[in-house]
């Protein structure tokens, strides 16, 4: 009953999912816009990037008690989620307005200046979207799994992966205008980073069991004999991470693909983890105790009560 | 200006819950929420030297509150006297507080929506009376008062030495003390 909903659930894990896969696909767009040239990504993908943000909002929204009070989520210029909603809001608008020089229909789509600064504001808010979610669980005191930087650079990395690993996958049913190396070498780049990632979420686990303080130590035991170790070292170390890696490394588009949607699903699940892992708060002396022993909503006089 | 603080003098607290009682009862609190448990330490120790404690959470009404600033709609608020509170009207219940509060004194009322949470009772506070819980309290455990009134008991207590802060270490600045006998470990 006391635990009912009383923390963030899988919304706010898929929201960080799909708002970070849009982040990454963002800062890829505005990445090889400026620095390879136009048309290398795929149309799809660029336009998928601001909707997956978008849908990632749209979860955000669900899981609030008031969701018809959304708009309220703007108002305090000091809260990170404030932040994080109006950058979110930027990069959906950045995104589908840089989308749209893609349609020859459009009398702007051959302004090279104004797509070259939308690439930049792509860039720079897709940055931001595809960070802001680590700064928000890594500012949590009393979250011992999340306090600290590490998970901003473990949420920036994984959302460039899943951004490169979604592009690659809309290259795939829809390929990029200007066919150049670099829809080949998006896997590669995806397969380097989920090397890092491998080592860097290793490092995280580690530091956590045992640089850090105890209570970090007993909420990292979850992650390695607890009840989300089987989902987090078969699911996504092995899965989500060490398969695709390898699977990338192929010349095959179709395990490329294979690849590439493993990523996405890793992504999720790896979300899932981390806020779960959330729900153990540094727990003041006696209250796990007493908080065990409140009933969970099921039990017969509570039901009897509610009639 | 004043600076409300609290102080629980677990010696006195005998654990009897008249405090949660009286909290819900008089905030109409749904079943399903609860201010202020007392939750019990121990018994630590070997028979004959046996030990333990009641503590009475509560929310501690931070200075460097987390609460009020990962809050996106301003609803979690802290007024000059330092009682934090919670503007129901602008809560979406987006759950930011709750989980940003160490002490896990917010409570999410699902059948408003809104996160509430204990306000030190400001409304009686306003025009001179003490919190519930303090005034149901018959082994005067919980003391209630100005911290920049030095003729106060709660400033005497807590410059006494003897008050400590629960998860002092993470720099909240809690104005909710507590005297613990030196044989109980928190």
């Amino acid at each position: 009953m006391s635990q009912k909903h009383d923390v963030w659930g899988w919304m706010l894990a898929v929201d960080f999912f799909f708002a970070g896969m849009g982040g990454g696909m963002l800062v890829i767009v505005g990445l090889l816009d400026l620095f390879v040239g136009e048309g290398r990504t795929s149309l799809l993908g660029n336009l998928l990037a601001p909707v997956f943000i978008g849908m990632g909002s749209a979860l955000l929204i669900l899981e609030l008690g008031r969701p018809f009070q959304a708009l309220r989520v703007f108002v305090n210029p000091k809260a990170i989620l404030t932040a994080g909603a109006w950058f979110m809001s930027f990069a959906i608008t950045f995104g589908l307005v840089y989308a749209s020089f893609g349609f020859d229909m459009f009398f702007w789509s051959k302004w090279v200046l104004a797509r070259q600064i939308l690439a930049v504001l792509c860039l720079v808010t897709g940055l931001v979207v595809a960070t802001y979610p680590g700064i928000l669980l890594g500012r949590h005191k009393g979250r011992p799994f999340w306090h600290g930087p590490g998970i901003m650079i473990l949420f920036l990395l994984s959302s460039l992966v899943t951004g490169a690993a979604a592009h690659s996958l809309c290259g795939f049913f829809y390929p990029p205008s200007t066919l150049s190396d670099v829809l080949g070498n998006l896997p590669k780049l995806t397969a380097g980073l989920l090397a890092v990632q491998l080592l860097l979420w290793f490092g995280y686990i580690w530091v956590k069991k045992s640089g850090g303080t105890t209570a970090e130590a007993i909420a990292t035991q979850r992650w390695i004999k607890g009840d989300i170790s089987s989902s987090f070292q078969f699911g996504f170390l092995l899965f989500g991470t060490l398969v695709p890696l390898v699977l990338s490394l192929f010349s095959s588009q179709g395990a490329q693909a294979a690849g590439a949607a493993l990523v996405l699903l890793g992504g999720v699940l790896m979300r899932m983890l981390v806020v779960r892992g959330g729900e153990d708060r540094t727990w003041l002396p006696g209250e796990q105790k007493y908080r065990s022993r409140l009933p969970k909503g099921d039990e017969v006089f509570l039901k009897a009560w509610n009639k | 200006m004043a600076r409300y603080a609290m102080v629980m003098d677990t010696r006195r607290c005998i654990g009897c819950h008249s405090c949660t009682v009286a909290c819900r009862v008089h905030n109409d609190l749904p079943l399903d929420m609860i201010y202020n448990p007392v939750v019990t330490v121990g018994p630590t120790g070997v028979f004959p030297n046996v030990h333990m404690a009641h503590l009475p959470l509560i929310c501690m009404h931070c200075d460097n509150s987390p609460c009020v600033d990962a809050c996106p709609t301003g609803a979690s608020q802290q007024r000059p006297d330092g009682i934090v509170f919670v503007e129901e009207k602008k809560c979406i219940s987006c759950k930011a507080c709750v989980m940003a509060c160490p002490y896990g004194a917010r409570v999410p009322n699902h059948e408003k929506g809104t996160i509430q949470k204990c306000d030190f009772c400001k409304d009686r506070v306003d025009v001179g009376k003490l919190p519930h819980c303090v005034k149901t309290c018959h082994q005067k455990a919980r003391i209630f008062g100005d911290m920049e009134d030095e003729t106060s008991e709660v400033y005497k207590l807590v410059n006494s030495g003897h008050p400590v802060r629960l998860l002092g270490e993470l720099n909240t600045e809690p104005y909710v003390f507590y005297i613990v006998d030196s044989e109980v470990k928190l």
